[in-house]
């Protein structure tokens, strides 16, 4: 350096220009497998993705309850804002489920962001941010579901593929590895799911014609442990269901971009896999196309397929089945309760994939119907090159990736219903890596639309009430022990419903739309919730007539006024 | 080779970012390498002009992923600063009139990623550059099917 030149001196962390603190108490030093198996034994920690591994998204926590919810109010609020250019500024959604240990909250946000924030104040404890290629091929927007935490790391994909350990104390990588091809239109969107020794994430890319996988690695070390494709190969189980001749298969699509649940006894868990590609252009890929649109029930130990149901047999609908699969008894029998994009709530013994009950669950489907027994007569779908066909639900589906809730005391399922159609026109295309390949001109209704909250027995599949709203739900539902369902609007509204009657009984106005998975917590006996609140990700499919929008950014907690 | 020319080279044949690159050298001026020492570490060099408010070059290109040693020098006789993409954090470094500094930076790649200047008066002023990491994705991580067709 000459000496005609001011030393600037060396660039240093953005972080260290704000209030962060830098550190986080070691509070996931001790987080075993066996604490995340017995998650919901300590109510006051959301250890897991869905709150404990069998997806139900409940807690027992009732401090705050049907008699006082009129009095929450917020208790904090964390704000993230951006810096300079980022990727994807247009399609960035707030999503994630935000885990809570023994006070400290891990959250990610849209581009790479990873925070760890104290539960009681809001303050950052400390802040990760990836560097994310601005070319990253986002299949449907700037997103990120969540993590997972274990052994002292909090665990967390990123847009560009990569799975990364986080020390969990202050947010530094242990451990980096690659897991999808950003060439090929591959990237990362799932909240990681620990199982055992095991980090296990699924792939996201399904609009690329990419093959769908899921990883495991070692929780210490990142050793690559398995891999899981979820369109076989020629001569593999189920390649059958694919053309003989060609590479369909290679192009099929069936990611895993909504983390799975896990039944320990069973040793088994249930991962939905995404749409065939291309979306909707069924001549080039003939056949049921498994494993895509289906639940495949997988072994974590080795990652092998031992059962699967398809819900969606040769998918041309864009009917994504990625969504959860809530893990529930009922009259002593092992079931799994799941919401399809096509309209209907499928309930299957879990213990071999047979089908118990299927049953409509919004008000209009009219691409196909599917009887008692589960045979699917699909009716109207793009057949004919440039001639557009409508139908409900959209592509978006009846239900989006947000998640139901199943509440214990109840035996109530809770879904976010989106009653939306669209005009799809079938415009074949050639497949050329790293480029979309939908096969159709896709519009959904911006008009004509509803949404609401509804409850269904899973005993007679029928619906027990309905909380109707203008325009559909797209955001996680949260079901506690206080016998109160949670649900954020499109138009920025954070509801509490009755859980035993739908009634809305608090309210408040957030300044944008929810697209995330509220969750729940306490610290000294305070029980607090909390919702990230960001509107965007794949708005022009779920929701166009919101498309407008203010997109948000920030974490809104509540809780009851301290005595 | 030309400035466009070597912006089609780059990241193989991927149209999207030679199109969206494309537009950068029409502010900045020019394409710059990193170079990888002896030592195997990448370093490279960006400076701001006297009153033009740009990066030169506009486009630093790394051959691969991983680290790289990043000298800022600040020509210019306003005061600057760059906001820089890195794992773990941005790295920001203040450049007052006539000052140099360093940054170090993690990149994974491949790909395009945005560095600016993120002060009141610069915004919008075109202090905007790209660092390009070429590349390809580990074999291990890849799909395991035959070669595809790109555009």
């Amino acid at each position: 350096m000459t000496d005609s030149y001011v030393d600037a001196g060396h660039a240093v962390d953005q972080a260290s220009l704000s209030g962060v603190v830098g550190s986080a108490p070691p509070v996931v030093r001790d987080v075993t497998y066996d604490r995340i198996r017995e998650a919901r034994s300590e109510p006051q920690n959301w250890l897991t993705y869905y709150g404990a591994y069998d997806g139900q998204r409940y807690s027992p926590l009732d401090h705050v309850n049907t008699e006082n919810v009129r009095r929450l109010a917020p208790a904090w609020v964390f704000q993230a804002g951006a810096s300079g250019l980022y990727a994807g500024p247009s399609t960035y959604s707030f999503e994630a489920a935000p885990l809570v240990v023994d006070g400290v909250m891990y959250v990610s946000g849209w581009d790479g962001w990873v925070w760890a924030l104290d539960g009681r104040t809001g303050q950052e404890l400390w802040r990760y941010k990836h560097a994310i290629p601005s070319d990253t091929q986002l299949c449907c927007g700037n997103v990120n579901r969540g993590v997972a935490v274990a052994k002292g790391k909090v665990f967390v994909v990123t847009l560009n593929a990569h799975v990364l350990a986080l020390d969990a104390e202050t947010g530094e990588c242990v451990w980096d590895k690659t897991y999808g091809d950003v060439q090929a239109g591959e990237s990362g969107t799932v909240a990681p799911l620990v199982v055992k020794d095991l980090v296990i994430v699924g792939s996201s890319g399904g609009e690329f014609g990419v093959r769908g996988h899921l990883d495991a690695f070692d929780v210490d070390t990142g050793r690559h442990v398995w891999r899981t494709y979820t369109v076989p190969r020629p001569g593999e189980p189920g390649s059958e269901t694919w053309p003989a001749d060609g590479e369909a298969w290679a192009r099929g699509g069936g990611n895993l971009w909504v983390t799975g649940t896990f039944d320990p006894e069973l040793n088994l868990m249930y991962w939905g896999t995404g749409n065939p590609a291309p979306d909707f252009d069924g001549s080039v890929r003939e056949g049921d196309n498994l494993y895509t649109d289906s639940v495949i029930a997988v072994d974590p130990d080795n990652g092998e397929i031992r059962w699967h149901y398809q819900y969606n047999p040769h998918d041309l609908w864009d009917y994504d089945s990625n969504m959860e699969h809530i893990l529930f008894e009922l009259d002593g029998r092992k079931l799994l309760g799941h919401f399809n994009k096509n309209g209907y709530f499928f309930v299957l013994d879990r213990t071999n994939g047979e089908l118990v009950r299927v049953t409509p669950f919004v008000d209009r489907i009219t691409w196909g119907e599917i009887d008692a027994d589960g045979t699917v007569t699909a009716k109207v779908f793009p057949k004919d090159e440039g001639e557009p066909v409508r139908f409900w639900p959209g592509p978006g589906g009846a239900k989006e990736w947000t998640h139901a809730a199943y509440s214990p005391r109840t035996q109530l399922f809770y879904v976010p219903v989106q009653d939306v159609g669209a005009e799809i026109t079938l415009r074949h295309r050639e497949f050329k890596e790293g480029i979309p390949y939908w096969g159709a001109g896709v519009v959904v209704d911006s008009k004509d639309m509803a949404g609401s909250v509804s409850a269904f027995d899973p005993a007679t599949g029928k619906e027990v009430w309905r909380w109707r709203n203008d325009v559909p739900m797209c955001a996680s539902v949260l079901a506690t022990g206080g016998d109160l369902v949670f649900a954020g609007e499109p138009t920025g509204e954070f509801n509490a419903f009755d859980a035993r009657t739908g009634k809305l009984l608090w309210q408040f106005q957030t300044g944008s739309g929810h697209h995330s998975s509220p969750t729940t917590y306490s610290i000294d006996g305070r029980q607090y919730i909390a919702v990230p609140v960001g509107w965007g990700s794949w708005v022009e499919g779920f929701l166009p007539g919101m498309f407008g929008a203010p997109h948000g950014d920030a974490l809104f907690v509540f809780a009851l006024p301290e005595e | 080779m030309n400035e466009m020319d070597a912006l089609a080279g780059l990241h193989g044949s991927d149209r999207q970012v030679g199109s969206m690159l494309g537009r950068l050298p029409l502010r900045g001026r020019r394409l710059g390498y990193a170079a990888e020492g002896p030592d195997g570490r990448l370093r490279g060099r960006v400076r701001i002009p006297l009153d033009e408010m740009v990066w030169d070059p506009a486009i630093l290109v790394m051959p691969h992923g991983g680290e790289i040693e990043l000298e800022l020098t600040n020509d210019d006789q306003n005061t600057h600063c760059a906001l820089l993409p890195s794992n773990g954090d941005h790295q920001f470094l203040w450049l007052p009139n006539n000052s140099r500094g360093t940054a170090t930076l993690e990149l994974d790649g491949p790909g395009c990623y945005w560095f600016s200047s993120i002060i009141g008066n610069d915004e919008g002023q075109g202090l905007i550059g790209a660092i390009v990491v070429q590349g390809s994705t580990p074999p291990e991580a890849r799909l395991d099917r035959p070669p595809q067709p790109r555009s």
